[in-house]
């Protein structure tokens, strides 16, 4: 499989996912979308020391990973070009910052390295935050959502009808990439001479692409605005899930639970 | 009824890609367009549309095609395009259907109550909340003549209908085409097709009408295809 | 050079996503003042364009890896700075949904970082003043333009780059996650993100260049009389400003966020224990300098998530013994949990 493959299967694996049911899936888009913002932004408002407080907001990906039947290993799996980034740039913590924060049977651990794990895991709960959102929403509904938020309705059109070319697009450059190994066995990629050629051509077809979508969308009545997508979807439900997500988010960011539960053990 | 009236076209100076092409399209007549390459069938459609400009040259059902009629052409001309990818930009199928409705001023629930009907109509009833990255060839040009059909025109224009469709869905849609009631146009290369779904055949050639005529005799004059780069359809030659 | 939300601390992130939102309005104001419909389904295949062409694997000459195109440059090139902008912002709100590239929280400082310095600063300030130049006019009229593509591409994708890789360090540092002093982690950034923008900007002029030969009228920039794209000094004065506006923003969360100030970032961390209780030198160092004082309580008032929200709490470090306690035994919980839902869940089925 070459990249442009991959992309694809990963998109439509995605787009399988969707598919599903659940009752997860069934709640409203924009409910879904707010929870995961706010989510992202309380996780990473934990100190940089806060290892235990972060680690108890992975309640929230533990809940929805239960409940949707989402699987955790392709999660991970997609994870696996991101997190190394993010370590990268928190592995020098344990060398620069040596003081000791805690003693564990004499042991004692830096606040680097308390700070290096809390990086990494932060890094994975927001992933995984955002992985749920798209693998339980549809992108329609997604849509709907952001112009439920007033994101302006240029923006929200140009990214469903890049969400729907780039399947389209993709395809043509993963079938180039074939057509160009056959005549050129032993390259690994795209050879100087026809750097240009290559993209070039795809960019020229892509272009009289777009003024053939553009005379399809005129053929049928457009006017310089797309309808608003509209959805049924349970409202109540949707609130409810909104506020008891918030409220459990607040209560694990000011409440030291993990630090309540262990005194009721140690004492 | 579709009239052309001596209708020339060139986009340069000098160079027409048509010219001076005159016929008529009686109501619920079904037409081929054929031409080898470059013929100027795709220029013909376009000017039918309105997606390229003329002047008093072409009229669907009395009413001539330019600007200030273009909202009203286009609801009585429906367009199949040969790429079904960028006839359906909507995320889903159903949404593509209603887009053309929605923009017509329909309502949302009638809008809705119209996909369901015309995916009925088509026995593809399963595509509706499919989306239309996901779905197959086939799939994609029967939602395609669902979303143009959903606007009820009173005449339909097709590019190549059944390219790049399997034995099966090139039938399906050779039945479907003849069991519509609405004028059709159809410009293809597949002769055969042409010659199951249309009473008429226009023969264009370097920009002019060669021959304007019953199928049957055209598609059978082998002379005069092969003069114009075409060859007898498959059905109709000896082995 | 996708920053993922973890590396960014809430008040860099809203500083960022104002920038990027400003901007982007801007930008939605200008495109449809321009009235043109057909430029949305032209913007969308672009943008998907850039992201598929991303998939292609460019060997780069004597060496054994490869380098991929840089979409910033190439889309403003073709649609204009602020249509370029707005697919760039499909491009990357796409890719950190669906491919776990950057993050929603992080979106606002991935799109000033590579779509805001590509668009906007490499068409305004070298995209359009070098198509505009008279250089290489000695070479007559189509070489000439071939090496002004070249030399625009190239510089501008190294510049932007640059900037957007110098950004990387600035945010991450201000939002104090990384322990790496600013000199080093900049020491490290910056050449990489050079050898990459002069491969990128290869890859974006040997594309345009293409373009150039077969469609000359796809490119914008080209011809003296395109009004639209008339070359201002107004504009690269905003492009100046708004850099400059947004570059002290970060710093001064930057020097509010490490208790000895920008002395510190650059020249290294002397005094290694300040973390430990960096609530206590916060206050210091408030009164060591007005300009930092200032800065303190922009972010005091622009971060409505402190993070020195335990700073009167015995743990305000955060992770105590206790704490780990608890949670190994919610660990122990879940799985529990987990492992007698499978059991049910096997057992119904």
């Amino acid at each position: 499989m070459n990249r442009a493959e991959k992309a694809l299967h990963a998109l439509k694996q995605m787009d399988e996912l969707t598919e599903m049911d659940s009752p997860v899936h069934r709640l409203s888009a924009l409910s879904k979308l707010l929870v995961t913002l706010l989510f992202i932004l309380i996780t990473v408002s934990f100190h940089k020391y806060d290892l235990t407080g972060v680690f108890m907001m992975a309640l929230y990906p533990y809940v929805l990973f239960q409940l949707s039947g989402i699987s955790f290993r392709l999660c991970i799996y997609r994870m696996r070009y991101a997190i190394p980034l993010v370590a990268m740039i928190g592995i020098f913590n344990p060398f620069f910052d040596r003081d000791p924060l805690l003693q564990i049977a004499g042991i004692s651990i830096s606040g680097g390295m308390i700070s290096f794990l809390t990086l990494l895991l932060k890094g994975m709960l927001c992933l995984c935050a955002s992985f749920l959102l798209v693998s339980t929403a549809k992108i329609d509904d997604l849509c709907a959502a952001l112009r439920r938020m007033h994101v302006p309705s240029l923006l929200v059109t140009v990214f469903m009808l890049t969400y729907r070319y780039i399947s389209v697009l993709t395809e043509e450059v993963a079938l180039m990439t074939d057509a160009y190994h056959l005549r050129a066995p032993g390259q690994k990629g795209i050879a100087f001479h026809a750097w240009g050629s290559f993209l070039g051509q795809l960019l020229l077809r892509t272009m009289d692409r777009a003024q053939e979508l553009y005379a399809a969308m005129l053929l049928r009545g457009y006017n310089g605005e797309f309808p608003d997508l509209q959805k049924n979807e349970n409202r109540t439900a949707s609130w409810i899930w909104l506020i008891t997500w918030a409220v459990i988010f607040l209560a694990l960011r000011w409440l030291n639970i993990p630090d309540l539960i262990g005194r009721m053990f140690m004492r | 009824m579709i009239e052309i009236r001596n209708l020339t076209y060139e986009y340069e100076p000098g160079k027409p890609v048509l010219k001076n092409i005159s016929f008529t399209v009686e109501d619920g007549e079904r037409v081929g367009l054929i031409g080898a390459n470059g013929a100027g069938k795709s220029t013909l459609m376009k000017l039918m549309l309105g997606l390229l400009e003329s002047t008093d040259a072409v009229f669907a059902d009395g009413v001539p095609v330019k600007k200030d009629t273009l909202p009203e052409i286009r609801r009585k001309l429906g367009f199949v395009l040969q790429n079904s990818d960028h006839q359906m930009f909507m995320p889903t199928v159903a949404q593509d259907i209603a887009f053309g409705l929605l923009n017509y001023g329909m309502g949302q629930t009638e809008a809705d109550r119209k996909t369901d009907e015309v995916l009925n109509q088509l026995h593809v009833s399963y595509l509706k909340d499919k989306y239309n990255h996901r779905i197959s060839g086939g799939e994609k040009r029967m939602a395609a003549i669902a979303a143009v059909l959903a606007m009820e025109p009173s005449a339909l224009l097709m590019d190549e209908p059944t390219s790049a469709l399997d034995p099966e869905n090139r039938r399906r849609i050779i039945q479907l085409i003849c069991s519509l009631p609405q004028t059709c146009i159809i410009t293809s290369h597949d002769l055969d097709m042409i010659l199951d779904t249309c009473s008429r055949v226009i023969l264009l050639d370097q920009g002019g009408i060669i021959k304007d005529g019953p199928a049957e005799t055209i598609l059978r004059d082998r002379e005069l295809l092969e003069a114009h780069h075409m060859e007898l359809p498959l059905s109709l030659s000896r082995r | 050079m996708h920053m993922a939300d973890a590396l960014l601390s809430p008040p860099v992130a809203a500083t960022m996503a104002a920038a990027s939102g400003a901007a982007a309005v801007y930008s939605i104001s200008k495109v449809r003042k321009e009235n043109q419909s057909e430029k949305i389904p032209v913007m969308a295949v672009s943008a998907a364009l850039v992201f598929a062409g991303q998939m292609i694997n460019y060997t780069i000459p004597g060496t054994g890896s490869s380098g991929h195109l840089c979409g910033g440059m190439l889309l403003s090139a073709l649609l204009g700075p602020e249509a370029g902008f707005l697919s760039m912002i499909i491009v990357l709100a796409v890719q950190c949904l669906f491919f776990a590239d950057g993050g929603l929280m992080a979106l606002g400082a991935n799109i000033w970082n590579m779509a805001f310095y590509g668009c906007f600063i490499g068409t305004y300030l070298i995209w359009l003043p070098i198509m505009k130049s008279s250089l290489f006019s000695g070479m007559g009229e189509k070489a000439g333009t071939r090496a002004k593509i070249i030399l625009a591409s190239v510089l501008g994708c190294v510049l932007t780059l640059q900037l957007g890789a110098f950004s990387v360090v600035l945010e991450t540092t201000a939002s104090g996650i990384g322990e790496l002093p600013f000199g080093a982690f900049a020491g490290l950034m910056l050449p990489i993100h050079l050898a990459i923008g002069l491969v990128e900007g290869m890859i974006t002029a040997a594309v345009l260049c293409f373009v150039y030969e077969t469609r000359p009228e796809l490119i914008r920039g080209i011809r003296k009389e395109t009004g639209s794209s008339k070359f201002s000094l107004k504009q690269v004065l905003a492009c100046l400003g708004a850099l400059a506006l947004v570059t002290g923003g970060l710093f001064s969360l930057f020097a509010s966020s490490h208790p000895d100030g920008l002395e510190w970032a650059l020249f290294g961390n002397s005094d290694a224990g300040y973390a430990s209780n960096m609530a206590l030198d916060e206050e210091n160092f408030g009164t060591q300098s007005s300009a930092a004082d200032t800065a303190a309580s922009i972010q005091e008032s622009t971060s409505f998530l402190p993070d020195y929200a335990f700073k009167n709490s015995d743990s305000a470090a955060g992770t105590t013994v206790s704490g780990l306690v608890g949670c190994g035994i919610v660990a122990a919980a879940a799985i529990g949990v987990s492992a007698a839902g499978n059991f049910f869940r096997r057992k119904t089925s």
